[in-house]
């Protein structure tokens, strides 16, 4: 919900209430100070009445507003009001009076006089109330939807202007957060608070990158001094002793730059520092790499099935579509049998990789995580980069099995 | 053929020079920026290896200079960094090829005699080995001047081998080369066993000598001897 609309509504809701008392409250007042005029208006009837009997000597009947009659003793003493409900034969309806009766002597001679005044009709007094108090809460409502937009227009435009710029402010891009300077003291603050942070937070962030990429400098060139120094070891020709020892170390050391590389790439994908500027084909890619692989797999045995029913094309880095497949890729070959199968479907929105291999399900939960290893010479990083590579492209990726080893990409649907 | 290398670490720099030394080209040394540029305002070379993460100054920048001074020259950048914004900077502004550290020496050897080659064509595309003929312009092998057929994996092996002949070359240093980024170094890379029969089996048929000598079966090497 808006600011305003969350303003305008609480607004509203307290304004009907507060009009909702004060209709009722209005009505009891207005019904009383109706009634004490009539009262008095009354009052000073009677005391008229009085006079003319006493000076005239004539009883004045007028129904319904004047019922005098001669009596012959006072039955009971003093005088009372009563609202009372008298037939009006024009219009059809009862209509409210005020009574006023009382029995009074007047010049020795007892009377009994009854007086009636009409009064306001309750209906027609809540219709007015109830109109008046409408017409109120309308106009209010008017004047302030018209206030709160004008507010909108100026106030909190640059409020909204602003917003707009940290929704689309980017680490990865070279710009600084330029927050627009308002009259208000509130927002002011927040813009200051809002730049010092992404300030500090923009700096770390460079940083962090830098020193991620830095420790891979700087272990890389060390790892090469190592490596020339083994290779020259190597065509030395030192006897199959000492030659096996420094093959077995040159593979290590190139299991680890590649370690290093891959930490760093997982680094750069969570950064989002590739950007999505290809549209990957993957029955294209899939076919490329396949003949690319054949090698890998006559010698391991293995049987390629495809099917391809519709093509899947994904908006990718060119670069991490390559790795991701290759890392499926090497996957389904690593944890496979002798004569055993790869299966490759893709149909619309959906790429399929299975493999055939052992017989344990593996954990859909672990497996993508880092250091995960499905053997002792793996690293453990293969799937944790695939997963990494679907999340930045809006991909989901998860394990199944029943009879074969099977990793399904998804369009995320969500996004 | 002058090279200059230039390289702030003396360690890395004197193994690639060692190495170059070896492999019969000329070669000068820059440890530094200012001396890479005074040496390239006033010599002419061949190739430069330039890696551009140099302490006192962006190896790119050396680029223009370059440029300036030595339009026949072939470029390698070498750097640390694997990143996609410097290869393309450095490509875009003239260099011929761009290796991420750490690197095999024999793959710099091959990707150095691949720029000369497409530099200086002058009868430097062919490439001969005793009665092997590699004519790199249109990729074809001919032995005792009759053309064999190869599929590019086979062809890239043995221009590899034949360009590092002499060297052991390990399996895993093989197939880096040939599929170079498509490789996980976890792979059992015992499949490059298939293209190796493969190339033997193609040029024992055309009645060529089989170089390729297996070292304790583990590496590889291209000789006569």
């Amino acid at each position: 919900m808006k600011f305003l609309t969350k303003i305008n509504r609480s607004y509203f809701i307290t304004l009907t209430i507060v009009l909702l008392i004060s209709s009722v409250l209005g009505y009891l007042i207005l019904h009383q100070v109706i009634l004490n005029e009539t009262k008095e208006a009354l009052l000073g009837k009677v005391n008229l009445l009085k006079q003319q009997i006493s000076e005239v000597g004539e009883i004045p009947n007028l129904y319904p507003e004047i019922e005098v009659k001669k009596i012959h003793r006072l039955d009971k003493l003093g005088a009372t009001f009563k609202e009372i409900f008298i037939y009006n034969a024009e219009e059809d309806e009862m209509e409210p009076y005020l009574e006023y009766s009382a029995q009074e002597k007047i010049d020795d001679s007892f009377y009994s006089i009854q007086l009636r005044q009409s009064t306001f009709e309750n209906e027609d007094l809540v219709v007015i109330l109830a109109l008046t108090m409408s017409l109120l809460l309308l106009s209010s409502f008017v004047i302030l939807f018209v206030i709160s937009w004008r507010i909108n227009k100026t106030t909190w435009a640059d409020f909204e202007q602003n917003l707009a710029e940290i929704e689309n402010f980017d680490f990865n891009k070279k710009t600084t957060l330029h927050l627009m300077n308002s009259d208000i003291e509130e927002f002011d603050r927040l813009n200051r608070v809002l730049t010092k942070l992404t300030q500090k937070l923009k700096s770390d962030y460079i940083s962090l990158r830098e020193f991620a990429e830095d420790a891979s400098h700087e272990i890389q060139t060390p790892l090469s001094i190592v490596r020339f120094t083994l290779d020259e070891i190597l065509q030395l020709n030192p006897g199959e002793k000492i030659f096996e020892k420094v093959v077995v170390s040159i593979n290590a050391l190139k299991r680890l730059s590649a370690l290093n590389e891959n930490l760093l790439l997982l680094t750069k994908i969570e950064n989002k520092q590739f950007k999505a500027d290809h549209t990957i084909s993957f029955t294209n890619l899939t076919n490329r790499k396949l003949e690319e692989f054949d090698a890998v797999l006559q010698m391991k045995k293995l049987t390629i099935e495809t099917d391809f029913i519709e093509d899947f094309s994904v908006s990718m880095n060119q670069q991490l579509a390559e790795r991701m497949f290759n890392n499926l890729f090497s996957n389904a070959t690593h944890h496979n049998m002798e004569n055993g199968t790869i299966k490759i479907q893709i149909k619309k929105n959906e790429f399929e990789i299975c493999n055939s291999g052992s017989s344990n399900t593996l954990n859909n939960e672990t497996i993508f995580n880092r250091f995960a290893r499905g053997n002792s010479k793996s690293h453990g990083l293969g799937l944790a980069i695939v997963k990494n590579i679907c999340n930045t492209h809006s991909l989901d990726i998860h394990y199944t099995k029943i009879d074969l080893h099977c990793f399904t990409i998804q369009r995320n649907k969500y996004k | 053929m002058k090279l200059l290398i230039i390289e702030d670490e003396i360690e890395l720099l004197i193994a690639i020079s060692n190495y170059l030394i070896k492999e019969n080209y000329l070669c000068e040394l820059a440890d530094n920026f200012a001396s890479a540029r005074e040496k390239l305002s006033t010599n002419a070379y061949d190739l430069i290896l330039l890696d551009i993460g140099l302490p006192d100054g962006n190896g790119l920048e050396l680029l223009t200079t370059i440029k300036e001074h030595q339009e026949k020259a072939g470029v390698i950048i070498v750097s640390a960094k694997n990143s996609s914004d410097d290869k393309i900077g450095g490509l875009d502004r003239g260099a011929d090829d761009y290796m991420t550290k750490p690197f095999e020496l024999a793959e710099l050897n091959s990707r150095i005699k691949a720029i000369l080659r497409r530099r200086r064509f002058e009868g430097n595309s062919v490439i001969k080995f005793h009665e092997m003929a590699i004519h790199t312009d249109n990729k074809l092998v001919s032995i005792h001047r009759k053309n064999i057929k190869l599929t590019k994996k086979e062809y890239d092996l043995l221009l590899f081998l034949l360009i590092n002949k002499n060297r052991i070359l390990t399996k895993e240093t093989i197939a880096e080369h040939l599929w170079q980024d498509n490789i996980d170094m976890a792979d059992n890379f015992d499949f490059i066993y298939t293209h190796l029969n493969n190339l033997r089996n193609k040029i024992k048929n055309a009645e060529g000598t089989d170089y390729i000598k297996t070292v304790y079966g583990m590496g590889y090497r291209f000789t006569d001897s």
